[in-house]
């Protein structure tokens, strides 16, 4: 506090104002000041401004170069992936193809097999029918053979012994049993 | 700052002499080389000596940055490209991209120009351009000289329409005209009044606190010299924010002589 | 009353000026953080803004300042 009224004191016995506004050192300033203000423009326009800017070119060039080239390395593997595609749905169609031929021809190996079975079933039928006619024909003719044979021996039972009515039916009962087991051992 | 080296002088010189705070002393101006061209005075002072250092190391920090410039960028490569960047980004932002190229060297050296000129000016002993109001007067005065000029050279006589707002009623003109004209001439002496407040004002406060740290007995000094360390700081945060007011307002005005509001 | 003391009263006066930049800064910075907490998203938009307008502000006190300093010339 003391210094400051030192201070005071002083300024009242000494006035001095401010340097700034002493006018005669105004002139040279201004001098001066235009004259250096156009050096370091000189000087900043003609060697530092051309050179940053030229280095800010060059390096927005490289990156766009840069960005040029990945967007043209990006397209060229847009442009695999979808050839790749293309070849993967075309090979899946040719496979679709071949299992579809594979069906179409098992289906008419299957239908042709079937017919070829139905037609030897057939056959096998027929020929069974033929047999079973041709046994049937034989037996038929067999049970005739046996028919007469039983009426003969009958009739020599008959015409050898004198017949009563007992003996009569015994000797039917028999021929008849002989019919049977003929018939018996026919079957 | 010279003030320092003052009040020890004058601590060591006799303590019959009174201390006295003078924290404007390190503003004045002294001519070191005096000299005069055809009635001009282009004496060399500490100023202007400043002024050209701000003018080599503006110069040079760049011209080093980007010597072997290298497409992947070293540090300070990538330091001036980033100062290119800010000022070109600013301007496309306020004028647009088309009329860019026309100005930017304009604006791109005054920006370096003031921001060295502060910056440089926070080194003990140097000297503060932009604190002398008719250095930051002339900056104004051709920047707002090159937009008034372009303005014209673009327009022509229909430049004239800038001061007669739009959609204003035909009475109201006589009153709305003049303080179009004022508010015209107001901006180079708010932008310089500006820029040399600021420094001035910061440099005066630091000036405070060095008095203070060299007269206040030790167990007292520790507090100024704290806080003039942390209001360096600050200030080297202030320099490099008035000086892109001035540049931001510059691109303010050259919009308004291209586009015609 | 004396010349000196008229001046030092006058300086005294101009620094009520920086009053008004104080309650430019309060405003700036309260406004402007209510804008952040409203939109987080805009807060880079809005802190540039901010520095820009705090030096537009705090040039209103340097100009009182100055005003000091030049009748500190003249006492």
């Amino acid at each position: 506090m003391i210094s400051v009224a030192n201070a005071a004191a002083e300024v009242h016995a000494k006035p001095e104002g401010m340097p700034q506004f002493e006018p005669s050192m105004f002139e040279h300033q201004i001098f001066w000041s235009v004259i250096s203000f156009l050096i370091l423009l000189y000087l900043l326009n003609k060697h530092v401004m051309p050179a940053i800017k030229e280095l800010l070119d060059v390096r927005a060039k490289k990156i766009e170069d840069d960005l040029a080239s990945a967007q043209k390395a990006r397209r060229e593997a847009e442009k695999i992936q979808a050839d790749l595609n293309n070849k993967l749905i075309s090979s899946h169609k040719v496979a679709s193809d071949v299992c579809e031929q594979a069906r179409v021809e098992a289906s008419l190996l299957r239908e042709r097999a079937v017919e070829e079975l139905s037609l030897e079933l057939e056959k096998k039928k027929k020929a069974a029918v033929e047999d079973i006619e041709i046994a049937k024909k034989k037996a038929l003719a067999e049970v005739q053979a046996v028919v007469v044979d039983v009426a003969v021996m009958a009739t020599e039972k008959l015409i050898a012994k004198n017949v009563t009515k007992e003996s009569a039916s015994a000797m039917v009962d028999e021929a008849l049993n002989e019919i049977k087991d003929s018939k018996t051992s026919l079957h | 700052m010279t003030l320092i080296s003052s009040a020890l002088a004058s601590e060591a010189a006799s303590t019959v002499v009174e201390r006295k705070m003078d924290p404007l002393h390190h503003f004045q101006v002294h001519k070191i080389w005096d000299m005069s061209v055809f009635g001009v005075d282009i004496s060399v002072s500490n100023s202007v000596v400043w002024m050209w250092i701000a003018v080599a190391v503006a110069f040079f920090f760049f011209y080093y940055s980007i010597t072997g410039a290298k497409r992947i960028p070293g540090r300070m490569q990538s330091l001036a490209e980033l100062g290119y960047l800010f000022i070109y980004d600013m301007m496309v932002g306020i004028i647009g991209k088309d009329e860019v190229p026309k100005f930017f060297p304009y604006v791109f050296t005054i920006f370096y120009f003031i921001l060295f000129c502060n910056l440089l000016g926070l080194i003990p002993g140097s000297f503060t351009p932009t604190s002398q109001i008719i250095v930051t007067g002339t900056f104004a005065a051709i920047i707002v000289g090159i937009s008034f000029l372009y303005g014209f050279y673009r327009n022509g006589i229909h430049y004239l329409k800038f001061f007669v707002p739009s959609g204003v009623p035909v009475l109201l003109l006589p009153l709305i005209i003049p303080i179009e004209i004022i508010s015209f001439l107001a901006r180079p002496v708010s932008l310089s009044v500006r820029l040399f407040a600021n420094m001035t004002a910061g440099h005066t406060m630091l000036a405070v606190m060095f008095f203070y740290v060299v007269t206040l007995p030790i167990y007292g000094s520790w507090l100024p010299f704290g806080f003039s360390v942390v209001f360096t700081g600050v200030e080297i945060f202030i320099g490099f924010i008035q000086a892109y007011i001035f540049t931001i307002l510059t691109c303010v005005y050259i919009n308004d002589a291209i586009h015609l509001h | 009353m004396d010349n000196s003391a008229a001046a030092l009263i006058g300086m005294g006066l101009a620094a009520i000026g920086f009053a008004g930049s104080g309650i430019g800064l309060g405003t700036l910075f309260g406004k402007a953080i209510e804008a952040i907490a409203r939109q987080p998203g805009a807060e880079a938009q809005v802190s540039k803004y901010i520095w820009i307008g705090m030096a537009f502000v705090e040039a209103i006190a340097l100009y009182g300042l100055v005003v000091v300093f030049i009748i500190m010339g003249k006492g």
